[in-house]
Formats: structure tokens, sequence, C-alpha cells
């Protein structure tokens, strides 16, 4: 299987190899894109139709929006996704800059303390974390939607090892000219930090798009619910007939804002990812 | 004078990192101690919570919607992981050769990795749709025209699995070839001016490098396994369906928590998660430390 792959002549079968497994792969996302601009009979039509033969340009998305607040969900995935970014880019970066910077008392000890929050699965906390939000009057808002994932420690913890890397002299010299703490925190530690909170972001906004479990049981209304949260109406088995073109329709604007992102920062997606793999 | 204020400004790094810490604390730290309480109660978030001790323990052990959930999750578990590891490692190696078209070809395979879980869980319900494309591409020739992917006990854990590691895979992918990229070029070099082959090559050198990348993509694909429920709520004909064969942990926790109001069970089932997933973890750090 790894015979001499690289010489010239083998070329071609690498080439075959990897063009059926991009093919295999690609395929579902290719019939969801298109299946969102099919008349409604087509999309279960076999021999399936590579291409749309009615094509439709708006219908099946209006229909999903007909159906259901389709136009509030993408709202709320986006304010819930970017909020999550900007909080977390910011304090992520402001505390990673006071871990690797500063020698206060306790340090170590705060460090492991919200290091160790990484570890706990989603799972654990959804059951208590519930009761609490309740007990905060936050049940079925946007406070008790989006405040519970306002930070991940993962930023903290990525951020420390940038900020760690700065050169002290920087910090010293902006000292030397009287600027506060704060100052070099905005007006050097984050300008140099660009490129780390840009893959930060990434990641965060990318979880935060694709959050499921919490979105669904902490709101119940449903100008409340994100997208992720709301596309299962289209296809769920209360719905008695599936409406499969809209399902295809909202799916597909599901995925298009992390298309764009990959799209446009393939990079710093590339290195957000493997960095938040690593964490661990 | 000057010393006074050196020591002094390193208390802004409490004042930083106190923001940060303060969240944990409230939404992290306290629910996950918070949730041990509840799982040694009785409540349903109506009347006052009721100490039970450990009585919810003692009855997941013969409760059969928990037993199932158990066995169906190892079986999640063990039977996505092991192909995850295998087929990204292969894919990665593929993907590393220089071949033209690569990158094009690797962008396409990458795509899965872009929507969001619920998006997978319902393109994949289409997909299996008893008539529908897949059935047409597995026995269309052959004039099958049915077949109940997600609707029969033994082929719908099945289709999870596959759509788990399809959605997966690319994403490992990317893991194996940072690890591949680490792999010092004269090493490589070396070994081809002694004549090896690109087998040995990958086997003596290549994998030895990789050891690292290898712990982290086993520890992070089962630690990823155990806590899925998403496919098995959304791509299930109904959630944990048919005949529970889908139901997972993490499925159960919903379950027992939000549609029986059975708080304390449902916190009792995300301990014993949790509990898991801890040992996943300690085992992947004793085999860091011998890999390094």
């Amino acid at each position: 299987m790894f015979a001499d792959f690289d010489k010239p002549p083998f070329r071609p079968l690498l080439f075959m190899a990897a063009l059926l497994l991009a093919v295999v792969w690609a395929f579902p996302i290719y019939f969801m894109v298109t299946s969102a601009f099919k008349a409604e009979p087509e999309i279960m039509a076999l021999p399936i139709h590579w291409w749309p033969q009615d094509f439709q340009w708006l219908g099946r998305f209006r229909e999903a929006a007909d159906f259901a607040p389709l136009w509030w969900y993408f709202f709320n995935s986006s304010l819930f996704a970017v909020t999550h970014v900007v909080i977390t880019v910011f304090f992520g970066a402001l505390a990673g800059f006071g871990f690797a910077k500063y020698d206060f008392p306790g340090r170590t000890l705060l460090f492991y303390f919200v290091i160790c929050t990484l570890m706990i699965p989603f799972q654990i906390l959804v059951v208590p974390l519930f009761i609490e939000i309740r007990l905060f009057g936050w049940e079925n808002t946007y406070a008790g939607l989006v405040i519970p994932g306002l930070m991940h420690a993962f930023g903290v913890f990525m951020m420390r090892q940038y900020a760690a890397d700065l050169p002290d002299e920087l910090l010293e010299a902006g000292r030397i000219d009287g600027a506060s703490e704060f100052y070099l925190f905005l007006r050097i530690v984050l300008p140099l930090l660009t490129p780390a909170l840009t893959s930060l972001a990434i990641i965060i906004f990318i979880w935060s798009w694709g959050a499921f479990l919490w979105p669904l049981v902490v709101v119940q209304d449903r100008e409340l619910n994100v997208l992720s949260v709301g596309l299962t109406n289209y296809s769920q088995p209360y719905q008695q007939v599936p409406m499969w073109g809209a399902a295809m329709a909202a799916s597909t604007i599901a995925t298009i804002p992390i298309a764009c992102l990959f799209a446009f920062f393939q990079r710093y997606f590339i290195k957000g990812l493997t960095a938040a793999a690593i964490k661990g | 004078m000057l010393k006074r204020t050196r020591l002094g400004r390193h208390w802004w790094g409490l004042v930083f990192v106190l923001p940060v810490v303060l969240f944990f604390a409230v939404f992290s730290v306290f629910p996950v101690l918070f949730g041990f309480a509840i799982s040694l109660t009785d409540y349903n978030l109506l009347d006052e919570p009721f100490y039970v001790g450990f009585d919810n323990y003692r009855n997941l052990l013969d409760d059969r919607l928990f037993l199932t959930a158990f066995k169906n999750t190892l079986v999640f578990v063990f039977g996505a992981t092991l192909p995850v590891w295998i087929l990204s490692l292969a894919v990665a190696v593929l993907f590393d050769q220089a071949f033209r078209g690569r990158e094009f070809l690797k962008t396409l395979f990458f795509l899965p990795v872009l929507p969001p879980v619920v998006v997978v869980a319902v393109i994949w319900r289409l997909l299996l749709h008893p008539n529908g494309v897949m059935t047409w591409f597995a026995g269309g020739h052959q004039g099958i025209t049915e077949i109940p992917w997600l609707a029969n006990t033994t082929l719908a854990p099945l289709a999870m699995i596959v759509v788990h590691d399809w959605a997966v895979i690319p994403f490992f992918m990317v893991i194996w070839l940072a690890g591949l990229a680490g792999v010092p070029r004269e090493l490589r070099e070396a070994a081809r001016l002694d004549g090896a082959s690109s087998w040995q090559m990958f086997w003596h050198i290549d994998l030895p490098q990789l050891r690292a990348t290898a712990v982290l993509v086993a520890a992070l694909s089962s630690i990823n396994a155990f806590q899925t429920f998403t496919l098995q709520y959304a791509m299930a004909p109904d959630p944990g369906g048919p005949a529970n064969s889908t139901l997972v942990l993490g499925l159960l926790v919903l379950k027992y928590g939000f549609q029986y109001f059975r708080m304390g069970d449902a916190a009792a089932v995300s301990v014993v998660m949790f509990a898991m997933i801890l040992v996943v973890t300690a085992i992947q750090l004793g085999f860091n430390r011998r890999v390094r």
C-alpha cells in the first residue's frame, strides 16, 4: 500500500485514490447544496438528479422561512457565536497575559483551576447548570442562552502560551514611557497577539455556531432558538411529512458562515483546529 | 520607592485573571459540585429535592435503560474510534505525498468538517431514507428499492458509527498531517540515501516520530465518541431509536433530565460519564509520559 509512492510513475494511482476519497467525502455536502435549489419531488428522485433540472433560486429558502422563524434562528446563532467569540478572545487574552507576565501570589493554583475546567465535558454541566440558570430566573431568555458559554478555558490556555513568548523588553519600554498595565495590554499585547487571536476566534466561532445541547434545553420559545436546534424542525418525526427541501436550504444556511471562515482564513482555520486538539 | 512599584504591578496580573477565574467558579466548577449533590437527591424541579444518598447510583445498576445506553455507548466508542484512528492516518499519509491536484482534493475531502453536527445528522437522515440515495447506491442495480437503514436495530447503530466517522476523519487527518509535518526532513533524506523503501521509511521513521500524535488522536477521538448524542438525537427516527438501539449515555442524561424531569438520575448518569472520561484522560496522560 505504501510502496514507493513518490516516484513519478505511481502518481496517477495516488491521484485516483485521492480523487475517489474526495468524491465520497464531499458528495453529501454537494447533495445538500444542490438539493436546496431543487423542486421538492426532485430531491427524492432516483436515479438522483446531479444538478437541479427545475432550478429554484429561493423557493426552498422561502419555504423554510415560512414554516419556522429561520431568520430569527440565524440572528440568534450569530448573536450567540459572536458574543462568545468577542468575550472569550478579549478576556482570554487578558487572563493569558496576566498568567504569563505577572508573578502574583496563587498564580499557579489559579491557572490549574482554569485549566481543570477544560476536562469537564458539557454533559456533566447541563443538569446542574440548567437548575442554576433557573434559580437566576434566566430560563428561556437570551441571558440564560448566552452567558454560561461566554468564556472557554481553551482561550486562556492558548493565549498564555502566546503571551509568554512576547519579549519582556517591549513591556519594560512601555512602562518607562509611563504606560499603565492595562494600556500595555491594549496597545502592545493585543496587537502582537492578533494572529493567535484570529485562530482562537475562528475555533470559538465554530464551537459556538454548532452548539446544540445547551440551546436545546435552556430555551423553549421558537424565537429564541438557535439555528442548530431550529433545523431539526424540518426533518423531525412529529412533522408528518419532512420538508426535505426546506431542511437542505436551512442546512446550507447553517454551513455558510463556517464555510466562509474556511475560505477566507484557511491558514488560521487549520491552525485553530490543530491548536484546539493539542490543548490536553 | 522603585521596588514597591515593581512588586505592586504584579497585582495587576491578579486583576487581569480575576474575571475569568470568577466566571469559571460560577459556571463550571460550582455546577460540577452542585451536579454531584443533585445526584444524591430525588428532584423533579417542582418539589423540594429529597436526599437519598447513593440510591440513584445503586438503581442505575439494574436500570434497563441505563444498561442499554451504557452498552450502546461502549459499542459506539470502540466501533467508531478504531476505524477513525487507522483511516485518518492512512488518508493523512496519502495526502502527505506529492502529486498533482493534492491541495484541491484535500480541500474537498475536508468539507465534512464545516457543517455543524446537526446539519450532518439532517443530511444523512435524508441520504439514508429507506427509498433514498444510499439505498440506490447500495442496491439500485440489483433492483432493491428499500433498505431500512435507520429503522433497523442492527443497521441504525452501525449507521451512527459510519456517519460519525465520515464527519470526523477529515478533522483527525489534519491532526496527523500536523504530526507528519513535524518529522525532521533530514531523517527521511538520510534513510532515502540508505536505500530505504517508502514503506520502510513510514514504518521506521515516521511512525516512531508520530507516537505523541497517535496517543492524542486515540484519546481525543474516544473522548469525543463518549460524548456523542447529537447524531442519535437528530438522525435517528426518534431520539435514541429505533427501540433504544441508538440510546447513548449523553442522550440518557437529556431524557432523564428534560423529558422525565428526574434530575437526580440525570445527574448520576452524567457523573458516571464524567468518571469514564476521566479514566480515558488518565490513560492518555500515562501513555504520554511513556512516550516522552
